[in-house]
């Protein structure tokens, strides 16, 4: 395994991860599978791509002749995609959340709703973008930089940058904060937060946020390499549940641990010649279904030990 | 002033199934009450039902004169955080725990009003001085606890604000004698003000001295006010 491939499974690892715990983060605090997450996806990339046509020029000829002025290219998309992945994350909680969270038969319910959210988001981006496939701002090109000998692409790089970042501060976040005190209470006994005064409608609207920021992160990130159109979110969403699935549905370093391995599986699936990149889904597919039939709770089992 | 709980023709249940029949009673300031009776007979019911945790309910809750009952089939659990804010703790049976946050977190998660949040080191210590032996186990995983240590955590979490009204389920559920006369007396140093205790148990032995009043319970229906006990 050469450098050059670890580097492009830590880069789809990145992008996985931001996916799939957006996803688990959502399940196990308010008990949402939400379908909506590739919709959330595919609004961040065109909303990056409106916000960065619009406001890049200005950057430019502000900050002309900067060195740094990739990084702040990046970081303007970066904050549009983010920006705009919370506030759809928000329009979510609205239109799946609140109405419903206490009806009985939530999980299939919300599960539903989002559904239809998801595919009402995409058919209006067709309606209004049009199928074309658009690229967003180019931040980097496509020069490479070379790091401890070995040769990283520009964008992979601010992939894996920016990825451990976000994960970082919004682990911590949950970590270390009150309100991430108070997710985990209602993750791990809902009655009990309850009886300690934590509202779940209070309680859900930054975890929607967040998650939402993820993929809307995520979108943006992937976008440097792949095309942003309507139907773009699918697959991430796909991907992410899976990975969801395969760490162990709720577990947030599960899914850390699984989207690592699947990124790598990825990656080095598409180099084995008789497989290569068209086999990759696959081998996915097989390699998470083999696990599940060995650990039915997925990889978290390993992980946690006290669970009720 | 007032009755800190007025319960009138309060009737609860799970689907089909009514457990509470037209409850009436009243809980004055300072007092601490005791529902005994036997497994099934609706003592938790009725914790749940004053929480809205119950499947269904109907009849009037009066909690410092505001209402907090009234007709619900649905929303279980939904007022439930706004019923705890407006001061009542509650001690579900079962302890309700957060089986991957450290006792500390665990107590910090009960301390939910702002003055409580401030003095939350303040308010642990005390919790500390009232059940020693979680002292020691301040940054321990609460899953890996024993039955009676959760118990203390579980109490320990309901303590943690200034709550008016507190509703200690079954504390000497599953536990040793020992341990759950060491929760019973803990229960008994707790300063309710002007503010009252119920505590459920089938153990009346157990309660022997510590509470002013005592009620039985039996197939749902309030049985004989034993009014005033010696205090010990």
């Amino acid at each position: 395994m050469d450098a050059a491939l670890i580097v492009y499974a830590l880069n789809l690892s990145a992008i996985y991860a931001l996916m799939a715990i957006g996803i688990s983060l959502l399940w196990s605090s308010i008990g949402m599978l939400n379908m909506a997450h590739g919709a959330t996806f595919a609004v961040a990339g065109y909303g990056t791509l409106v916000i960065g046509n619009a406001v890049l020029p200005g950057i430019d000829s502000l900050f002309h002749g900067w060195a740094a002025l990739g990084v702040i290219r990046l970081a303007v998309l970066l904050a549009a995609g983010v920006g705009v992945g919370a506030l759809f994350g928000l329009v979510i909680y609205l239109l799946a959340f609140l109405p419903i969270h206490d009806k009985a038969n939530f999980a299939v319910r919300g599960m539903i709703v989002t559904l239809a959210i998801n595919l009402a988001t995409v058919q209006t981006l067709l309606w209004w973008f049009g199928p074309r496939q658009q690229a967003l701002p180019s931040v980097f090109g496509f020069g490479r930089l070379t790091l401890l000998g070995i040769p990283v692409r520009y964008d992979q790089a601010a992939t894996i940058g920016a990825t451990a970042v976000l994960l970082g501060v919004a682990l911590a976040w949950l970590r270390y904060s009150r309100k991430g005190l108070e997710i985990r209470a209602m993750m791990q006994n809902p009655e009990g937060a309850a009886l300690s005064g934590i509202s779940v409608r209070r309680t859900a609207l930054p975890v929607m946020a967040v998650t939402g920021a993820m993929a809307g992160a995520a979108a943006v990130l992937l976008s440097q390499t792949v095309y942003v159109s309507p139907g773009a979110g699918a697959m991430p969403l796909i991907k992410g549940m899976i990975i969801a699935l395969l760490g162990g549905l709720g577990s947030v370093p599960g899914a850390a641990v699984a989207a690592l391995l699947i990124g790598t599986l990825e990656a080095v699936t598409g180099v084995i010649p008789f497989l290569g990149q068209r086999m990759v889904l696959l081998v996915q597919f097989g390699f998470i279904i083999l696990v599940l039939i060995v650990r039915p709770r997925g990889i978290s089992g390993l992980l946690d030990e006290t669970r009720k | 002033m007032g009755a800190v709980l007025q319960i009138t023709d309060l009737s609860a249940g799970y689907g089909p199934l009514r457990v509470l029949h037209e409850i009436n009673f009243t809980v004055d300031r300072g007092e601490r009450l005791a529902i005994v009776g036997l497994n099934g007979h609706g003592k938790t019911t009725l914790f749940r039902a004053i929480t809205h945790l119950v499947g269904w309910q109907r009849g009037s809750i009066l909690f410092d004169g505001v209402e907090i009952g009234g007709q619900r089939s649905l929303g279980e659990g939904r007022r439930t955080p706004g019923i705890v804010r407006l001061g009542v703790a509650m001690t579900p049976q079962g302890d309700a725990i957060f089986p991957g946050l450290t006792v500390r977190q665990h107590l910090d998660c009960g301390a939910w009003s702002r003055r409580a949040w401030k003095e939350r080191a303040k308010r642990r210590e005390m919790i500390f001085e009232l059940f020693p032996p979680l002292r020691k186990l301040e940054n321990t995983t609460v899953g890996t606890l024993s039955g009676g240590e959760r118990r203390m955590v579980s109490v320990g979490r309901a303590l943690m604000t200034e709550a008016r009204l507190y509703l200690i389920d079954e504390p000497s559920l599953g536990l040793a004698p020992v341990i759950s006369q060491r929760v019973i007396a803990a229960l008994r140093e707790i300063d309710v003000q002007d503010g009252a205790i119920i505590i459920a148990e089938q153990n009346v032995s157990l309660l022997d001295g510590q509470v002013d009043r005592m009620i039985g319970m039996h197939a749902g229906r309030l049985r004989g006010d034993v009014g005033h006990v010696e205090l010990g």
